[in-house]
């Protein structure tokens, strides 16, 4: 199968396009936006209407046989960010973009599955993570290239594979039958189908990349529970009262307690 | 042109301590520095975030230390200013240009070298020693630690020479994946103590006191991590005697027909044009290798292989600090009580070595130390990509978050020995854009230090093991170390001796064949101890401009 990634797999209408072309730094305007319009059902949880073929498919969905697209790739020409970057002002848009609406609807459909509001945690493209999937598969450096690689081809596969078993582009599918789908190739283990390993490592890496950009996100970044990047007076106070028991512990049943630190 | 009585060439470890130390002697000095100005006052990315960056701040060729590191200009590559490495060799060259050079953004792990680390070839017939004792240096280690900040405190371990009361500021307390290294350690006889770092816990001058957040590798515009740009470089430039020239690219050391030196020519990058300067003295503090391929480059009729290079020993001895890592999960460190771990941003806790009195017994395959430095604690997200992680939706998330502070990494530094397959000369071919001939890398690792990595992996595991943690199989030490030069303390490439026959420099750094040329870099080593260079550079040409200052005084230059 040849797919050239200008010509992408026809999107079906029912999601609507991911369109965010907002900066990261535009995110906490973006997650205004989102809570204050219908824009984006698919995203926010109202899954379409199942059909009944979707719902009798993803119950029972057809093996599919091993399919790998092989995409001819332009290689990515823009000059990088350069040797001496503004640090304190970041570029906003360091090089051009280049995944096409349908590709960036997507991404979101799979970060939010990946990472879904949570309460009163945001989804993954509630922080705008396909805008950082985006910029990261757009850019010119040889590791983004090379992950570019494995992603592109990873998207086409998920929207063949709607295809095969739902007759519809992935956009398109039921909640359920995304998650059929999603069963499949979001778990790497000696269980998995041979058919699937491929997809699965290349999942694996959008996984980790969504994962990645989702942490790193002001709202991420709570979620996960750092509390640093922020000025102490005085003396660096350690471990917390909390932390201390939990070590105390965690020495005691590995056998370590006579060997704890005593100060040097 | 321009005349100077000390020119200095470069604004970093070495080059910084000396300007300081010789125009407090009331000398003027004229430094000229490859890079661009940098004000760390105004150009540090102080508390910003990675998602703010590009790429969610990854390193990229552009910026190999992710987006916010201190580099400017610089990195593995250096636009416009290529090196080469040999057939069948690999080494990588880390340069900065900019004003501080790579003291804006090093690790600031200040630890001393022992009585060990200079007599090593006494002690087992190989390598160099230094041309002084320990006792010799260390009021030197005493004054620049005060004059630095390195905050510590004096272990009595046989690796870490003490600091005179005093002199160590208090470090900040250790955190909870260090205290369990620590412990493990020490079940099997291995000390885990506080690293001294170069990152004030005090005041100091007009250098304020580390608030602990925000990577020191970004640079610190608050002074308390230490860099040449927001300390040596103001103090000497308030004395009124210190002219800092920077994008002056040093092509040569210039000598006239006697084969005196009597200044260097340089590229104005901006202009593009040769200068010329005349100076009674000429230090070089260029880095190891820049400074080595001046010499090498300053050929004469009457220096055919290069100024200072009567020895032959210019560009030889190339020696970097050994490296590999080896980390796990630890199971036991899932999923505890989040508090904010940042400290100093860099290792409270460390290894140093323990194997001295072993390595006299007899007991172990290789001849010299190394430490470990600690990794794991609850750090900013950023773009580690995991693609380990199985599943998707709440669990997803619950995954990550059980790991997240769980991982532990141990990081080998050790001292490697000389040898005849580490050197640099000049490609006979390539120049840069200057037109000026470019540094031709040789490397190869002996199996003094494949041994050591290898028993370095083995110690590691064995910790880690004892803290819980399942660790795969080991690499073998040919796949686990790092490449020469990967860890950036490349030293010893006009290296100091007791004999004009054996060594380019003197014990003060004054070159054997031209008496008003020295070297004031870490290409002065004569061995390179495993505990990170910049210190000893320091110390070395605090020493050394003080000498020298006393022979100008004396008149006897």
């Amino acid at each position: 199968m040849a797919i050239n990634k200008t010509t992408p797999a026809q999107l079906d209408t029912v999601a609507l396009p991911y369109q965010s072309q907002l900066s990261r730094r535009d995110s906490l305007k973006m997650l205004a936006a989102l809570a204050a319009s219908t824009l984006l059902p698919a995203l926010s949880g109202c899954e379409p209407a199942p059909t009944p073929v979707a719902t009798s498919s993803a119950g029972n969905a057809v093996p599919t046989t091993e399919h790998w697209p092989e995409l001819q790739l332009n290689p990515i020409t823009a000059p990088g960010y350069g040797k001496d970057p503004n640090q304190i002002l970041p570029p906003e848009s360091p090089w051009p973009l280049t995944l096409t609406p349908a590709q960036l609807t997507l991404v979101a459909l799979l970060s939010d599955l990946l990472i879904p509001r949570d309460g009163e945690t945001p989804s993954a493209s509630e922080v705008d993570v396909p805008a950082v999937i985006n910029e990261w598969v757009s850019a010119p450096y040889a590791r983004q290239q090379q992950d570019r690689a494995v992603i592109l081809p990873a998207l086409v596969w998920i929207d063949d594979e709607a295809k095969l078993r739902f007759n519809k582009v992935f956009a398109s599918l039921s909640r359920s039958e995304r998650v059929a789908i999603l069963d499949d190739i979001a778990y790497l283990n000696a269980d998995t189908p041979p058919r699937f390993v491929r997809i699965a490592k290349a999942f694996a890496l959008l996984r980790g990349l969504i994962v990645a950009a989702f942490f790193a996100s002001s709202a991420g970044t709570k979620d996960i529970g750092y509390l640093g990047n922020t000025a102490i007076g005085g003396d660096y106070p350690g471990p917390t009262t909390e932390a201390k028991a939990h070590l105390a512990k965690v020495l005691a049943d590995l056998g370590l307690t006579e060997y704890a630190w005593q100060g040097s | 042109m321009t005349t100077a009585e000390i020119l200095v060439v470069g604004s970093g470890a070495g080059g910084a301590m000396a300007a300081y130390q010789l125009t407090k002697a009331g000398h003027q000095v004229l430094l000229l520095e490859a890079g661009r100005d940098y004000d760390p006052k105004t150009e540090t990315p102080m508390f910003k975030r990675n998602a703010e960056a590009p790429l969610l701040g990854a390193g990229t060729p552009d910026k190999d230390f992710g987006y916010y590191d201190a580099t400017v200009d610089g990195g593995w590559q250096v636009p416009d200013e290529p090196y080469t490495s040999a057939e069948g060799s690999e080494f990588m060259w880390w340069r900065a240009r900019m004003l501080g050079g790579r003291t804006n953004h090093w690790g600031r792990y200040a630890l001393r070298f022992s009585e060990h680390d200079f007599k090593g070839k006494s002690r087992d017939g190989l390598g160099a020693d230094w041309p002084f004792t320990y006792a010799e240096l260390a009021p030197w280690y005493d004054q620049t630690e005060a004059l630095v900040g390195v905050c510590g405190t004096n272990t009595g371990l046989d690796d870490m020479p003490p600091s005179p009361p005093g002199v160590l500021q208090p470090p900040p307390v250790p955190r909870v994946p260090e205290l369990l290294v620590a412990a493990a350690a020490k079940k099997l006889g291995i000390a885990a103590v506080p690293m001294h770092r170069a990152v004030l816990t005090r005041p100091l001058d007009n250098r304020a006191a580390c608030f602990y957040a925000t990577p020191c590798g970004h640079g610190c515009s608050i002074g308390a991590a230490f860099q040449t740009t927001t300390s040596l470089l103001p103090m000497a430039k308030a004395s009124g005697k210190l002219t800092i020239v920077t994008n002056a690219m040093v092509k040569s050391v210039d000598t006239d027909a006697q084969g005196k030196v009597t200044g260097v020519s340089y590229i104005d990058k901006k202009t593009g044009a040769l200068q010329q300067v005349t100076a009674r003295v000429v230090i070089l503090a260029a880095s190891a290798c820049e400074s080595a391929r001046i010499l090498l480059n300053s050929k004469t009729e009457r220096y055919p292989n290069g100024l200072a290079n009567s020895s032959g020993q210019v560009g030889k001895n190339l020696m970097d600090s050994t490296g590999a890592n080896l980390g796990a999960l630890v199971p036991a460190l899932q999923g505890r009580p989040i508090y904010n771990e940042d400290g100093h941003t860099a290792n409270h806790l460390f290894i140093p070595w323990w194997g001295h009195q072993a390595q006299q017994r007899k007991e172990l395959d290789f001849p010299r130390g190394y430490h470990f430095e600690l990794g794991g604690r609850f750090s900013e997200p950023g773009a580690n990509i995991d693609t380990s992680l199985q599943g998707y939706g709440i669990a997803l998330k619950q995954q990550v978050k059980q790991k997240y502070g769980a991982y532990v990494q141990f990081a080998l530094r050790g001292e490697m020995l000389p040898n005849e397959h580490c050197y640099m000369d000049i490609d006979p071919e390539v120049k840069d854009k200057w037109g000026i001939p470019v540094a031709r890398f040789h490397w190869r690792w002996s199996e003094h230090e494949l041994k050591q990595v290898a028993h370095g992996l083995q110690t590691a595991k064995a910790i880690l093991t004892t803290m819980g943690a399942t660790v795969d199989e080991l690499p073998t030490p040919e796949q686990a170390i790092l490449k020469g030069g990967q860890i950036i303390h490349e030293v010893g490439t006009t290296r100091m001796g007791a004999s004009a026959t054996d060594s380019v420099c003197n014990q003060w750094g004054q070159t054997w064949d031209c008496p008003n040329l020295f070297v004031m870099d870490g290409g002065v080593f004569a061995s390179n101890p495993h505990k990170n260079c910049t210190l000893t550079i320091m110390t070395l040409a605090m020493r050394n401009s003080s000498w020298l200052s006393e022979q100008l005084q004396k008149g006897a230059l």
